[in-house]
């Protein structure tokens, strides 16, 4: 009996020592618990992503989490060998600082979609195409039509996928609510007689480029949503026309609207805050960057509102064009996209890294955290705090609203197209021909100058 | 005295006139003397072939083999660590040059591909100098990159320099050796290390203070300068990217740019050059006069506390320009405390622009150089000041004696003493106005500008050169642009320089 | 300084042709000459308030600002105002500037500190400065010696060399120099810099040249004649008495580092602003892509910093500073 109950206890015993085993043997295939450790022949290093100055603690925040969450896994069988550093850079000259030497770069920066072009230009592009099946389903699943348009790019006649979204920015109209209500900013005639009653200007443009005269040259028939212009549609070169009825009507308006003292024009040289703050003018078409200048100029003043309508009139109409046309002002929306860079040395978990950090519900910790305009299509119905009353909140929602009004970029889709944004100076020629209205006084002289832009768009090289 | 008067004045005239004659004829002179120089050349390099030839001749042993294994005649000669150190360099050198260590090398894993190398790097040694001439040939792909167009002119540079160097050493080591053996045949001894390093400190104290700086102007003056004047020839411009594409030498065609007019470059240099040379002449004699006349008018008077007016003078030159330059920009701009009490005192009857957005280039150019008084003044200022206080006594007293009155002592004494001590300044300040930089760039950025154009109507050659080169990536119009301002400002400076009395005077000035 | 000596003049009646010893009493033309003379100082003293005020309205602006704490509905108002003194005045902008603004942890030396990065920016200044004008000091002086005192053969050579190189726009190489770095290894560090900067500045050896071309070469002579070396004549004999340019030049390039912003960036790149030097991140405040022109006061306040203490070194050594430029003018 004795020697029983012995033998059972020792079975027993051994069970138990058995079953307490830290052994970190794979208990099923492909299933790692239990003590892991570095992966064998690894050195240490930093894995470096670049964002914007404004989401930067967040990022490092979400990277730290992915590393935990990787050391958690049990499918992984080691841990994840090295740091995650997210560095704030500049997200507008990214890619030029980037390009002046790659070799530099980090692993993974941060770029307006724009810069697609100069990015995978060459015979031999800077960043790497992303070819993880995961990461590409996440990306078309998350993203408009809009956007999955312009973070791809041909090469030697393929097209890759190159950048993954994960911001948005568009532009929207500041104004000051102490002179406009909600419904005289609706329209630009509306803001334009405030402001001539006032004397002061109606509305201001941060800059000569594109983005800023964006609000005429993507201007779209309110009725339809379609707009006069084609810029590439498709991503091709000859997909695009500048010179007709509709594009020559609401050039037409603009220059009106820019020769007037109390239209539009450039802030003073003080600076559009300094213009807002002295009640000179009325509004500024900015984005989510002008937004802290706006509010320290305003203060509680401030209002934040979708870009308003204007009405094409007889003096304007042109060709098929009736006067009493109602269009509705565009913009460019940007996009702001991670890329990998082609040199790095740790191109095995970079992709994984982007599917944490693009994923929506990061974008929808961001928004509600900092305030980031998500490029997730849905954002709007989907996500927490988007029927906030606070200015931020509206910022977002006025910016999503705009998007359906406007284009991404599509001068990065090849690098031939950047031309008419960084090369032949596009965009100032079409300022000039909108405020010099005394020069540009006659239908001829205007279409001439379009005609002049749409060849810098189709011919990429010459004028 | 009136006589005197229509003397100084017909002389100065005069003189203005033999300048511009002289210049001319510097140039032409110049290139007169050109044929004449390399036939001089031609022959120095005969002699010293023949030197070289004759010394080969007469050489022992360990001279001759030094002309081999680069140290054997020093080791021959018993001088041993000097010896070891030629060979040392000799062995660097051959390493590098046969082995071609690279640079910038990059290896990755590749999820689906496996470790791949995907940018082989840029040698540095004989292949460099193959690489000169063909700027790299392989193009790349989506997954590999190509060869950086730019390092392979960089390491040939480099590459050249250090052929050039090492052939040096090797004529050095040689004269070393021979050196040593001609010491020994006088029946001295041969230089210990020792005693080479005791030289340094006085028959070659120049060698030791000079080195440091030749080496250090080299590497970061003379090679990244020969470096950027070689890409003025080739196509590494707008949309190049180093890695990712191959550029190529194209001759002269950038230069025959600028003068083509359906150029970018064609169209605007000639007018900014013109603005450049306008700008520099204003900038220069405005600051000039206004601050001899400052200096004289707080050193004239019976004005008490001269230090602490000069003080607030200089404060401008004590501050960082991109600080005070900033402000001057903000302050005069339309919704600014400037314009704010010109309209209070009625002169405006609105706020004007002065800077980029005034309405006609000429207001933004008569601002710009009139807060150039405002940074420059203070400068002359101080050295018409601290010259006022030396100036000798004797020659007033003198004046005084012949019945001068102040003024006479003033306009024949003070003026000319002032004139002939600043006049290399003047110069110096005249050629540096031509590439001053940080006032056109703070204030108005070139601005008002050129549509179509990245030269504006303020734009300098330099601030035009910088906008290209930096913020646009047009290396090789921008370096046709420096090569042309560097023309100028040679041409002028070698000129003037040289005939201005300083120059001339100047080993003789005890 | 000629009132003196006019004085002195008049008083010796010897010395002075054609003046009638007269009695000592007010004669009419000297009254008349006694009033013209305040009046013209009154009116130079007016002129020279009104050139002050003109000189110091930007100066004194940004100072005002840098002080200015103002709020708008609760949020800190940073922008550019259209009003010369400020509404209301406090000390919040300088607490931004030194622990809010991108505050982080930085390493001082030693120590880790958490701070705004403008103290990490002004301690790597400063760092930089010490130690390029140790090293340019010493080569600009080493240069201009050699070039004024020692007669060596290709001297005309090297002096015409200097010239042209001095010719060249100084960032048209900037692209080069980053790359020449890179093959070195050294690229984004605070040592670059200073190489950099250190590096050219042998060229600019004409004021302290034209300083020791004054010294008389009797002295040189006499001191060789006595046996003395190169060497020893330049460290126990030149160098005590040329204490005005060797200030003058420590201060000149102490200064540089401060006030450069094209070149420091190129170097140290755009990415880790923890290196950057003032110039840079001031510079980047107000003039990058999207600065945030909310920070213009934060921007005022880091000038006040800088200014401080180049403006204190400017004035504490402003007789060496003019002894300098006059003496290398003379010589040009």
């Amino acid at each position: 009996m004795k020697k029983l109950l012995a033998l059972t206890f020792m079975i027993l015993l051994a069970f138990v020592f058995v079953g307490c085993s830290d052994a970190p043997a794979t208990t099923t295939e492909g299933v790692f618990t239990g003590e892991k450790t570095l992966p064998p022949d690894v050195e240490q290093d930093t894995i470096v992503i670049w964002v914007g100055e404004e989401v930067q603690e967040f990022y490092q925040g979400k990277a730290n989490e992915y590393i935990e969450q990787y050391d958690a896994d049990p499918t992984n069988q080691y841990l994840f060998p090295h740091e995650i550093e997210i560095r704030a850079a500049d997200t507008g000259t990214a890619a030029g600082v980037f390009l002046d030497d790659p070799s530099a770069g980090p692993d993974v920066l941060t770029v307006a979609h724009d810069n697609l072009g100069r990015l995978t230009g060459g015979t031999s592009p800077a960043i790497y195409p992303i070819i993880s099946p995961d990461l590409i389903a996440q990306i078309e699943e998350q993203n408009p039509e809009s956007f999955l348009d312009v973070i791809k790019a041909d090469f030697e006649g393929d097209t890759y996928t190159f950048g993954v979204p994960y911001e948005a920015q568009a532009l929207i109209l500041y104004y000051n609510k102490a002179y406009l209500t909600e419904e005289d900013v609706q329209t630009w005639e509306g803001i334009w007689s405030v402001a001539s009653e006032n004397e002061v200007r109606a509305t201001t443009v941060t800059g000569t480029d594109g983005f800023n005269n964006s609000f005429l040259v993507l201007a779209s028939y309110a009725d339809t949503g379609e707009m006069p212009v084609e810029i590439y549609r498709g991503g091709e070169l000859s997909n695009t026309e500048f010179v007709n009825d509709g594009a020559i009507s609401v050039m037409k308006w603009g220059q009106r609207f820019f020769s007037d003292p109390y239209g539009v024009d450039q802030g003073s040289d003080s600076g559009w805050e300094v213009d807002l703050d002295n009640e000179q003018t009325l509004s500024v078409i900015g984005g989510a960057w002008h937004f802290n200048a706006a509010q320290a100029a305003l203060g509680d003043d401030l209002g934040v509102a979708v870009l308003p309508t204007f009405t094409i009139t007889e003096d304007d109409a042109y060709g098929s064009v009736d006067a009493g046309t109602v269009m509705q002002s565009g913009t460019f929306a940007d996009t702001k996209m991670f890329v990998i860079n082609k040199r790095s040395e740790h191109l095995i978990y970079l992709e994984d890294i982007l599917l944490f950090l693009t994923h929506k519900d990061v974008q929808e910790e961001s928004f509600l955290e900092n305030g980031t305009l998500p490029a997730y299509k849905n954002a709007l119905s989907e996500f927490d705090g988007m029927d906030g009353d606070d200015i931020k909140t509206q910022l977002a929602i006025a910016q999503i609203a705009m998007f359906e009004h406007g284009i991404p970029q599509p001068f990065g889709i090849d690098a031939r197209f950047n031309f008419y944004y960084y090369q032949k100076q596009g965009p100032e020629l079409l300022y000039e021909m909108l405020t010099e209205a005394e020069e540009f006084n006659t239908d001829a002289l205007i279409i001439e100058r379009m005609q002049r832009i749409e060849n810098i768009w189709t011919n990429t090289t010459t004028e | 005295m009136q006589e005197n008067n229509q003397d100084m004045n017909q002389s100065f005239l005069s003189k203005l006139i033999e300048g511009f004659l002289s210049f001319f004829k510097g140039i032409y002179l110049f290139f007169r003397s050109v044929p004449k120089k390399l036939v001089r050349f031609g022959h120095f390099l005969k002699d010293k072939c023949k030197g070289f030839l004759e010394r080969w001749k007469d050489s022992n042993l360990g001279t001759k083999l030094s002309h081999f294994i680069m140290g054997s005649g020093n080791i021959y000669h018993k001088q041993y660590i000097k010896g070891l150190l030629f060979l040392a360099i000799q062995v660097g050198f051959l390493v590098v040059f046969f082995t071609n260590p690279v640079v910038g090398r990059s290896v990755t894993n590749h999820p689906v591909l496996g470790p791949i190398v995907v940018d082989p790097g840029t040698p540095i040694g004989y292949k460099s100098l193959g690489n000169l001439i063909t700027l790299g040939t392989n193009e790349g792909s989506l997954f590999t990159s190509a060869d950086n167009s730019m390092l392979m002119l960089l390491f040939g540079v480099l590459m050249v320099v250090m052929i050039i160097l090492f052939i040096a050493t090797w004529l050095a080591n040689i004269k070393s050796s021979y050196k040593a053996q001609v010491d020994m045949a006088k029946g001295k001894k041969p230089t210990t290390i020792k005693e080479d390093i005791k030289a340094l400190f006085d028959s070659k104290f120049h060698v030791l203070l000079l080195t440091p700086t030749i080496i250090g102007v080299s590497l970061f003056t003379i090679i990244p300068t020969i470096f950027m004047i070689l890409i003025a020839f080739t196509d590494y411009g707008k949309g190049v990217v180093a890695g990712s594409d191959l550029f190529n030498w194209v001759g002269f065609d950038n230069f025959a740019a600028v003068f083509e007019s359906d150029s970018e470059i064609g169209q605007r240099f000639l007018p900014v050059l013109g603005w450049t040379l306008t700008w520099a002449f204003f900038a220069t004699f405005s600051n000039y006069i206004a601050g001899i006349l400052l200096a004289l008018l707080i050193n004239k008077y019976e004005i008490r506390l001269k230090k602490m007016w000069r003080t607030i003078f200089v404060l401008t030159i004590a501050l960082p320009q991109f600080i005070t330059l900033l402000a001057v920009r903000s302050l005069i701009s339309e919704l600014g405390p400037f314009n704010q009490m010109l309209l209070n005192l009625g002169i405006l009857e609105q706020p004007m622009a002065f800077l980029g957005q005034a309405d006609s280039a000429t207001t933004a150019r008569i601002s710009v150089l009139v807060i150039n008084l405002w940074i420059g003044i203070p400068y002359t200022m101080l050295m018409t000041s601290g010259i006022l206080m030396n100036v000798p006594k004797d020659t007033y007293e003198a004046a005084q004696i012949d019945g001068a009155t102040k003024f006479q002592a003033f306009r024949h004494i003070t003026v000319p003493y002032i004139v002939f001590v600043t006049t290399p300044y003047l110069i110096t300040s005249f050629i540096g106005n031509i590439t001053s930089f940080n006032i056109i760039y703070l204030l108005t950025a070139g601005d008002p500008g050129v549509p179509g154009n990245y030269a504006g109507k303020t734009d300098l050659l330099v601030t035009w050169l910088f906008e290209l080169t930096i913020e646009q990536g047009d290396y090789n119009v921008g370096s046709v642009i420096a090569i042309f301002t560097f023309i100028i400002t040679a041409t002028a400076t070698l000129l003037t320089y040289r005939h201005s009395k300083a120059y001339k005077e100047e080993d003789t000035f005890q | 300084m000629i009132e003196k000596d006019m004085n002195q003049v008049k008083a010796d009646p010897k010395a002075h042709k054609g003046m009638e010893n007269k009695k000592p009493l007010m004669r009419p033309n000297a009254a008349k000459k006694k009033a013209k003379k305040t009046a013209g100082t009154i009116i130079a003293y007016l002129a020279l308030i009104i050139l002050a005020v003109i000189w110091l309205y930007p100066i004194v602006w940004i100072i005002l600002h840098s002080f200015r704490e103002e709020y708008i509905d609760g949020f800190y108002r940073g922008i550019i105002v259209s009003n010369y003194f400020p509404n209301h005045y406090g000390l919040e902008t300088y607490r931004r500037l030194f622990t809010e603004y991108q505050a982080g942890t930085y390493t001082f030396l030693f120590f880790d500190v958490q701070v705004g990065i403008f103290v990490k920016w002004f301690y790597n200044t400063l760092i930089v400065a010490i130690a390029s004008f140790f090293i340019s000091t010493v080569l600009q002086l080493s240069v201009a010696y050699v070039m004024s005192k020692i007669k060596f053969e290709k001297r005309k050579l090297f002096l015409n060399l200097a010239i042209i190189l001095g010719l060249f726009p100084g960032f048209m190489s900037m692209i080069a120099v980053y790359f020449v770095l890179k093959a070195l290894g050294l690229t984004q560090t605070l040592f670059a810099l200073v190489l950099v900067y250190s590096a050219g500045a042998g060229l600019g050896f004409y004021i302290a040249k034209g300083f020791f071309d004054i010294i008389p070469n009797s002295l040189v002579e006499a001191a060789k004649i006595d046996g003395a070396t190169n060497a020893q004549i330049f460290g126990k004999i030149i160098l005590p008495i040329s204490k005005p340019i060797i200030i003058y030049t420590a201060l000149m390039t102490f200064i540089g580092p401060w006030m450069d912003f094209i070149f420091a960036r190129v170097i140290l790149g755009a990415d880790k602003r923890e290196i950057h030097t003032v110039a840079i991140g001031l510079f980047d405040m107000i003039y990058g892509e999207h600065a945030d022109i909310n920070n213009f006061t934060i921007f005022a306040a880091g000038s006040v910093m800088v200014a401080i203490p180049i403006v204190a070194l400017f004035l504490s050594l402003q007789k060496y500073y003019v002894e300098g430029v006059t003496s290398g003018s003379v010589k040009g």
